[in-house]
């Protein structure tokens, strides 16, 4: 186990540039996710990590020791790879103590290990079959059976779910946070998901285009994003982002968004950047959680306002029902009790929580506080 | 035959069925026809070839021509028969095939999972080899050879055949590696597997049918092959090829046409045989190579 720290680092393919500075550092036992759109970098990052793919510049710590000129099986990693890529010609028991073996353990220790570690992932009774006989979820246990067994200082693991259907993913998560538990090894994790990256990580690291645009703690990726990219990119449904301007009234500052009938206003915090930007266009940031029926808005806040807005759709799904409200010229989306009252095309009041409304200038998507 | 199998398109009626089945007849004769003639006339004595009809069966068989061939015919100025020559080609043809189906493989292997600055073009120069026709490499190759000291052996011929097969080999392998998934090349690196050990314990145990499929072409080809063998063997390195075409032509007097027949068949044994024994592999390995790129 130990910390891995991630220092400047660049990763050009000859004229392509992926990697542009990335910065990272996580403690010893963490649990760092790495989350973006396809082709930002992700896999290359891990690649680097793991030392498959080689560095334009920087450095990789792991532990307190540079591993950047280290072959992959000097760096004492383990990864589990999105195809799995379990060698297709050997039973799971030899795809699991390939790497023992290859490190010349003894033989009734490579048992004892793989014993252990098939107890731990309850694949005993597939020890003798071929990948080919497996599912996609036993395939997936044997390929973290793998990983685990070497026992490893870091695992890195580039997107282990997206194989899997919905049911099988939701158990796997729940199963790897729970070995990350047991075990307690620094843990980088790639993935598409964002529920995945919000229940797994202690860590978050949302990329874009080879570049960090926060690093941070799920808590504050969801509700403190730095601009609009990362507060767009995390949550579903997304946060709404409404086009609003900013204005002076005796009673303070406020937003003045386009409602159905007419300018809606809500009163927002009196900071010196907002009130740098009365009369300006600024973008207006509201997650549909925070975007609710009033009884079910969040009774903590004391900066809950009721609004009457034009209510276009309906769509209940199960456990919340999903208005979408035409505000600011674009359709909101606002996240409702299952049983909340509402019918579509009327008009209905619905409570922002301003407590956690975001602003982002419309520009430059750089955060306003 | 009906709905033997479920990936069967055909659902034709009786009619076209019958039709079908006509045509493949006739083609069946057509291909299965010169192979008749030379067994059935290796099997008579000489005197029933020149009594006439070839196509009938033996009066009198007789087994003397395939003992002829095989052990006392007169090759060139020589009575015997085709054995030291076909013993020559096998040890002509073993070395050449494991040798370039082994290289084939290796190269294919860096080829594609070890890419370097360059490989392209290396992989480019090798397809290019393919396609230099024999004629051109006969100089300078025999030039070679005596440089290395090689001319007139079996070893020279070995060295000629590896080259010359290299590239085919390495085409074989490079395509079919290529859709070998890299990520198990760097789940063994992770692992810790070197070079030699990934190729061995990763790859060639997935290998089998393009190596089948190469290993069948080398033999085929390397076995047929008359040019480089009349060019560079010498008296004691001569293969099957070169003297079967000199027992035809030792013209002392009267074409023994029943030992000629059994000669060819004696030659085109071992290819026959590897077909017939991995053939099906053969088209399921092209298969396999076409359906993953
Ligand atoms: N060998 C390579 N040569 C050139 N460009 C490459 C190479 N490998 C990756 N890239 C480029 O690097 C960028 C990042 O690729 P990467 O695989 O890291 O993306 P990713 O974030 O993992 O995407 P995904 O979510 O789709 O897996 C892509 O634009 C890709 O085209
Ligand atoms: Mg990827």
């Amino acid at each position: 186990m130990a910390r891995l720290k991630i220092e400047n680092l660049y990763k050009a393919y000859g004229a392509t540039k992926v990697l542009k500075g990335i910065d990272l550092e996580i403690e010893d036992g963490g649990f760092l996710v790495l989350v973006g759109p396809s082709g930002c970098g992700k896999s290359t990052l891990l690649n680097c990590i793991a030392g498959l793919e080689d560095v334009t510049s920087g450095d990789v710590i792991i532990g307190e020791r540079s591993v950047t000129e280290l072959h992959p099986s000097k760096r004492d990693i383990a990864m589990v790879f999105q195809s799995y890529a379990l060698y297709p010609n050997m039973t799971v028991e030899k795809n699991i103590s390939f790497g023992l073996e290859i490190r010349g353990m003894t033989k009734p220790d490579r048992i004892k290990a793989i014993e252990e570690v098939a107890d731990m992932l309850q694949i005993r009774e597939l020890l003798k079959r071929k990948p080919s006989q497996l599912s996609g979820g036993q395939r997936q246990r044997v390929a973290m059976g793998r990983a685990l067994v070497r026992n490893p200082q870091v695992f890195l693991f580039d997107e282990p779910l997206s194989n899997l259907d919905a049911k099988l993913r939701v158990d796997m998560r729940t199963e790897i946070k729970r070995l990350h538990k047991r075990m307690g090894t620094t843990i980088v994790y790639v993935t598409h998901d964002q529920i995945e990256a919000l229940t797994l990580a202690t860590r978050i690291a949302v990329m874009k285009d080879g570049i960090v645009q926060q690093f941070g703690t799920p808590d504050q990726i969801y509700n403190d994003p730095v601009n609009m990219f990362v507060a767009d990119f995390m949550g579903s449904p997304a946060m709404n982002l409404l086009p609003g301007k900013v204005v002076k009234k005796a009673d303070g500052l406020m937003l003045s968004l386009d409602g159905h009938d007419g300018v809606m206003l809500l009163p927002v915090p009196l900071t010196d950047d907002l009130q740098a930007r009365v009369g300006k266009r600024v973008i207006f940031g509201i997650r549909p959680e925070a975007f609710t029926d009033p009884q079910g808005a969040d009774r903590e806040s004391k900066q809950v306002e009721k609004r009457d807005c034009f209510v276009e759709v309906v769509e209940p799904a199960g456990s919340d029902t999903f208005a979408v409200v035409k505000l600011g010229g674009k359709s909101a989306v606002a996240r409702l009790r299952a049983d909340a009252h509402i019918v579509a095309e009327t008009v209905t009041g619905l409570a922002f929580n301003m407590g956690k409304a975001v602003f982002f200038d419309p520009d430059s998507g750089e955060r306003i506080k | 035959m009906s709905g033997a199998t479920q990936d069967n398109a055909l659902k034709g009626s009786g009619a076209t069925r019958i039709i079908i089945y006509t045509v493949l007849i006739l083609f069946m004769i057509f291909y299965l026809l010169p192979l008749y003639v030379m067994l059935t006339n290796s099997l008579k004595p000489l005197e029933e070839i020149r009594g006439g009809d070839m196509l009938a069966l033996p009066k009198n068989w007789t087994i003397e021509p395939w003992r002829a061939a095989w052990s006392y015919a007169q090759i060139g100025v020589q009575p015997t028969g085709l054995k030291p020559y076909f013993i020559n080609s096998i040890f002509m043809v073993v070395p050449a095939v494991l040798i370039s189906t082994s290289l084939g493989a290796l190269n294919g292997y860096v080829l594609t999972k070890w890419s370097f600055r360059g490989s392209d073009l290396v992989f480019g120069l090798l397809l290019l080899a393919c396609f230099i026709p024999f004629q051109i490499v006969l100089i300078p190759m025999a030039r070679i050879l005596g440089i290395l000291g090689l001319a007139g052996t079996t070893s020279g011929l070995v060295l000629v055949h590896t080259i010359y097969g290299l590239g085919f080999t390495t085409l074989f392998f490079r395509n079919y590696y290529a859709a070998f998934p890299t990520e198990l090349v760097r789940a063994a690196q992770i692992d810790g597997a070197g070079f030699f050990q990934i190729f061995w314990r990763i790859l060639a145990p997935s290998s089998a049918p393009i190596a089948v499929v190469t290993i069948i072409w080398q033999f085929t080809n390397v076995w047929n092959d008359f040019l480089f063998g009349v060019s560079f063997a010498d008296f004691d390195s001569i293969p099957m090829t070169v003297a079967l075409n000199n027992l035809v032509n030792s013209s002392t007097g009267v074409k023994e046409y029943n030992v000629h027949f059994a000669g060819a068949i004696l030659a085109a044994l071992p290819t026959l045989i590897v077909y017939i024994v991995s053939g099906r592999y053969f088209v399921r390995g092209l298969m396999a190579g076409a359906v993953k790129g």
